[in-house]
Protein backbone atom coordinates (compact mmCIF):
# COMPACT_ATOMS: atom_id res chain seq x y z
CA UNK A 1 0.00 0.00 0.00
CA UNK A 2 2.91 2.31 1.35
CA UNK A 3 4.53 1.50 -2.04
CA UNK A 4 1.18 2.25 -4.02
CA UNK A 5 0.86 5.30 -2.84
CA UNK A 6 4.99 6.45 -3.20
CA UNK A 7 4.48 5.60 -6.79
CA UNK A 8 1.86 7.45 -7.49
CA UNK A 9 3.14 10.55 -5.58
CA UNK A 10 6.07 10.03 -7.96
CA UNK A 11 3.82 10.65 -10.60
CA UNK A 12 2.35 13.53 -9.78
CA UNK A 13 2.05 15.54 -13.11
CA UNK A 14 -0.25 12.44 -13.93
CA UNK A 15 -2.23 12.90 -10.80
CA UNK A 16 -2.84 16.89 -11.54
CA UNK A 17 -3.77 15.75 -15.55
CA UNK A 18 -6.60 13.16 -13.84
CA UNK A 19 -7.41 15.82 -11.40
CA UNK A 20 -8.08 18.28 -14.44
CA UNK A 21 -9.53 15.84 -16.99
CA UNK A 22 -12.12 14.92 -13.71
CA UNK A 23 -12.87 18.61 -12.92
CA UNK A 24 -13.44 19.22 -17.18
CA UNK A 25 -15.82 16.18 -16.94
CA UNK A 26 -18.15 17.02 -14.44
CA UNK A 27 -18.31 20.96 -15.40
CA UNK A 28 -19.69 19.14 -18.59
CA UNK A 29 -22.03 16.54 -17.21
CA UNK A 30 -23.58 18.83 -14.20
CA UNK A 31 -23.95 22.63 -16.13
CA UNK A 32 -26.80 22.98 -18.24
CA UNK A 33 -25.27 26.28 -19.31
CA UNK A 34 -23.78 25.47 -23.39
CA UNK A 35 -21.09 27.91 -22.11
CA UNK A 36 -19.91 26.30 -19.42
CA UNK A 37 -20.12 23.13 -21.46
CA UNK A 38 -17.17 24.92 -23.66
CA UNK A 39 -15.51 25.74 -21.23
CA UNK A 40 -15.30 22.26 -19.70
CA UNK A 41 -14.42 21.04 -22.91
CA UNK A 42 -11.52 23.18 -23.02
CA UNK A 43 -10.29 22.17 -19.63
CA UNK A 44 -9.98 18.47 -20.71
CA UNK A 45 -8.13 19.29 -23.72
CA UNK A 46 -5.46 21.40 -21.10
CA UNK A 47 -5.03 18.25 -18.87
CA UNK A 48 -4.50 15.72 -22.26
CA UNK A 49 -1.40 18.18 -23.22
CA UNK A 50 0.01 18.35 -19.65
CA UNK A 51 -0.53 14.34 -19.67
CA UNK A 52 1.41 14.35 -22.79
CA UNK A 53 4.20 16.72 -22.22
CA UNK A 54 4.96 15.25 -18.91
CA UNK A 55 5.05 11.89 -20.56
CA UNK A 56 8.03 12.98 -22.45
CA UNK A 57 10.13 14.90 -20.17
CA UNK A 58 13.39 14.28 -18.53
CA UNK A 59 14.33 15.23 -14.67
CA UNK A 60 17.22 17.93 -15.31
CA UNK A 61 16.19 18.28 -19.23
CA UNK A 62 16.36 21.55 -21.32
CA UNK A 63 13.95 22.75 -23.86
CA UNK A 64 15.06 20.87 -27.23
CA UNK A 65 16.70 23.87 -28.23
CA UNK A 66 20.24 22.82 -29.54
CA UNK A 67 23.09 24.66 -27.95
CA UNK A 68 26.42 24.24 -29.63
CA UNK A 69 28.50 25.52 -26.72
CA UNK A 70 27.21 22.71 -24.51
CA UNK A 71 27.19 18.95 -25.87
CA UNK A 72 26.54 17.34 -22.52
CA UNK A 73 23.15 19.11 -22.27
CA UNK A 74 20.20 16.39 -22.23
CA UNK A 75 17.19 17.84 -23.90
CA UNK A 76 13.58 16.44 -23.27
CA UNK A 77 11.62 14.58 -26.30
CA UNK A 78 10.51 17.16 -29.40
CA UNK A 79 7.88 15.22 -30.12
CA UNK A 80 5.10 15.44 -27.55
CA UNK A 81 5.42 18.90 -27.77
CA UNK A 82 5.33 18.75 -31.92
CA UNK A 83 1.96 17.20 -31.65
CA UNK A 84 0.66 18.71 -28.97
CA UNK A 85 0.78 22.34 -30.64
CA UNK A 86 -1.44 20.11 -33.04
CA UNK A 87 -3.63 19.75 -30.63
CA UNK A 88 -3.96 23.36 -29.66
CA UNK A 89 -4.82 23.96 -33.67
CA UNK A 90 -7.50 21.47 -33.32
CA UNK A 91 -8.84 22.49 -30.14
CA UNK A 92 -9.19 26.26 -31.15
CA UNK A 93 -10.91 25.18 -34.12
CA UNK A 94 -13.83 23.38 -32.18
CA UNK A 95 -14.31 25.86 -29.71
CA UNK A 96 -14.70 28.94 -32.25
CA UNK A 97 -17.25 26.17 -33.81
CA UNK A 98 -19.50 25.60 -30.98
CA UNK A 99 -19.17 29.45 -29.77
CA UNK A 100 -20.64 30.05 -33.10
CA UNK A 101 -23.07 27.34 -33.10
CA UNK A 102 -24.01 28.42 -29.59
CA UNK A 103 -24.44 31.92 -30.61
CA UNK A 104 -26.49 30.59 -33.72
CA UNK A 105 -29.03 28.80 -31.04
CA UNK A 106 -29.21 32.02 -28.64
CA UNK A 107 -30.76 34.07 -31.75
CA UNK A 108 -32.96 31.19 -32.59
CA UNK A 109 -34.22 30.59 -28.90
CA UNK A 110 -32.86 33.44 -26.86
CA UNK A 111 -31.52 30.95 -23.87
CA UNK A 112 -27.87 29.25 -23.92
CA UNK A 113 -29.50 26.82 -21.27
CA UNK A 114 -29.32 23.15 -22.68
CA UNK A 115 -32.80 22.30 -20.40
CA UNK A 116 -34.29 25.47 -21.14
CA UNK A 117 -33.67 25.17 -25.02
CA UNK A 118 -35.22 21.15 -24.84
CA UNK A 119 -38.40 22.69 -22.71
CA UNK A 120 -39.16 24.85 -25.91
CA UNK A 121 -38.89 22.16 -27.89
CA UNK A 122 -40.98 19.77 -26.25
CA UNK A 123 -43.57 22.91 -26.12
CA UNK A 124 -43.34 23.44 -30.09
CA UNK A 125 -43.76 19.86 -30.09
CA UNK A 126 -46.68 19.45 -28.81
CA UNK A 127 -48.46 22.28 -30.23
CA UNK A 128 -47.69 21.04 -33.33
CA UNK A 129 -49.34 17.44 -32.91
CA UNK A 130 -52.45 19.63 -31.47
CA UNK A 131 -52.89 21.65 -34.70
CA UNK A 132 -52.93 18.48 -36.72
CA UNK B 1 -29.07 14.62 -7.20
CA UNK B 2 -27.55 14.30 -10.68
CA UNK B 3 -24.45 15.73 -9.26
CA UNK B 4 -23.99 13.52 -7.17
CA UNK B 5 -24.27 10.63 -9.63
CA UNK B 6 -21.96 12.51 -11.43
CA UNK B 7 -19.47 12.22 -8.77
CA UNK B 8 -19.92 8.99 -7.73
CA UNK B 9 -19.02 7.85 -11.08
CA UNK B 10 -15.55 10.38 -11.37
CA UNK B 11 -14.90 8.98 -8.44
CA UNK B 12 -14.77 5.10 -9.95
CA UNK B 13 -12.94 6.36 -13.00
CA UNK B 14 -10.49 8.62 -11.07
CA UNK B 15 -9.38 5.39 -8.46
CA UNK B 16 -9.15 3.06 -11.64
CA UNK B 17 -6.55 5.90 -13.29
CA UNK B 18 -4.69 6.15 -10.57
CA UNK B 19 -4.13 2.31 -10.02
CA UNK B 20 -3.12 2.92 -14.08
CA UNK B 21 -0.94 6.16 -13.27
CA UNK B 22 0.68 3.80 -10.20
CA UNK B 23 1.84 1.59 -12.87
CA UNK B 24 3.34 4.06 -15.25
CA UNK B 25 6.79 4.61 -15.79
CA UNK B 26 8.44 6.99 -13.24
CA UNK B 27 7.90 10.48 -14.04
CA UNK B 28 11.17 12.43 -15.04
CA UNK B 29 13.48 9.17 -15.64
CA UNK B 30 15.50 8.72 -18.61
CA UNK B 31 14.85 5.39 -19.43
CA UNK B 32 11.20 5.07 -19.83
CA UNK B 33 9.85 3.58 -23.09
CA UNK B 34 9.27 7.12 -24.30
CA UNK B 35 12.67 7.79 -24.26
CA UNK B 36 13.48 5.78 -27.32
CA UNK B 37 15.53 6.16 -30.29
CA UNK B 38 12.63 8.28 -32.00
CA UNK B 39 13.91 11.04 -29.58
CA UNK B 40 17.65 10.30 -30.01
CA UNK B 41 16.87 10.31 -34.17
CA UNK B 42 15.03 13.69 -33.61
CA UNK B 43 17.72 15.39 -31.28
CA UNK B 44 20.96 13.96 -33.12
CA UNK B 45 19.46 14.62 -36.83
CA UNK B 46 17.57 18.17 -36.39
CA UNK B 47 20.48 19.78 -37.28
CA UNK B 48 21.99 17.81 -40.13
CA UNK B 49 18.46 17.25 -41.46
CA UNK B 50 16.72 20.36 -41.70
CA UNK B 51 19.07 23.05 -40.44
CA UNK B 52 16.83 24.42 -37.68
CA UNK B 53 18.33 24.89 -34.08
CA UNK B 54 14.65 24.51 -32.45
CA UNK B 55 13.56 20.85 -32.62
CA UNK B 56 9.75 21.37 -32.49
CA UNK B 57 9.85 23.73 -35.25
CA UNK B 58 12.12 20.94 -37.49
CA UNK B 59 9.24 18.34 -36.58
CA UNK B 60 6.70 20.63 -37.27
CA UNK B 61 7.67 22.01 -40.09
CA UNK B 62 10.05 19.77 -41.62
CA UNK B 63 9.81 15.99 -41.12
CA UNK B 64 6.00 16.26 -40.49
CA UNK B 65 5.49 18.97 -43.05
CA UNK B 66 2.35 17.01 -44.59
CA UNK B 67 0.51 16.97 -41.19
CA UNK B 68 0.80 20.58 -40.84
CA UNK B 69 -0.03 21.55 -44.25
CA UNK B 70 -3.15 19.33 -43.82
CA UNK B 71 -3.87 21.29 -40.20
CA UNK B 72 -3.98 23.98 -41.89
CA UNK B 73 -6.87 22.92 -43.68
CA UNK B 74 -8.60 21.58 -40.36
CA UNK B 75 -8.27 25.71 -39.58
CA UNK B 76 -9.49 26.28 -43.23
CA UNK B 77 -12.70 24.48 -42.58
CA UNK B 78 -13.47 25.64 -39.34
CA UNK B 79 -13.37 29.12 -40.30
CA UNK B 80 -15.64 28.31 -42.69
CA UNK B 81 -18.37 26.32 -40.97
CA UNK B 82 -18.08 29.41 -38.30
CA UNK B 83 -19.16 31.85 -41.40
CA UNK B 84 -21.36 29.44 -43.00
CA UNK B 85 -23.68 28.82 -39.11
CA UNK B 86 -23.45 32.84 -38.78
CA UNK B 87 -24.27 33.45 -41.86
CA UNK B 88 -27.19 36.28 -41.83
CA UNK B 89 -30.00 34.40 -43.66
CA UNK B 90 -33.26 32.12 -43.51
CA UNK B 91 -34.58 31.27 -40.71
CA UNK B 92 -37.27 28.37 -40.19
CA UNK B 93 -39.78 29.52 -41.03
CA UNK B 94 -38.60 30.93 -44.41
CA UNK B 95 -38.41 34.80 -42.91
CA UNK B 96 -35.56 36.67 -44.46
CA UNK B 97 -33.54 38.49 -41.47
Amino acid sequence: MGELWSRILQNYPYVFALALFAIGIYTILTHSNLFKKVIGINIMEGSTYILFIAAGNIRGGVAPILDMGDPELVYVHPLPQALMLTGIVVSVSVTALSLALIMKLYRFYGTVDAKEIMKIRSEVRANAGRNQ
Amino acid sequence: MSNKIAIVLLVCIGVVVLLAISELPLYGSPDTPAQNYVAERYIEGALSDTGALNMVAAIVIDYRAYDTLIETTVLFTAIIAVFLVLKKGTDRRGEHK
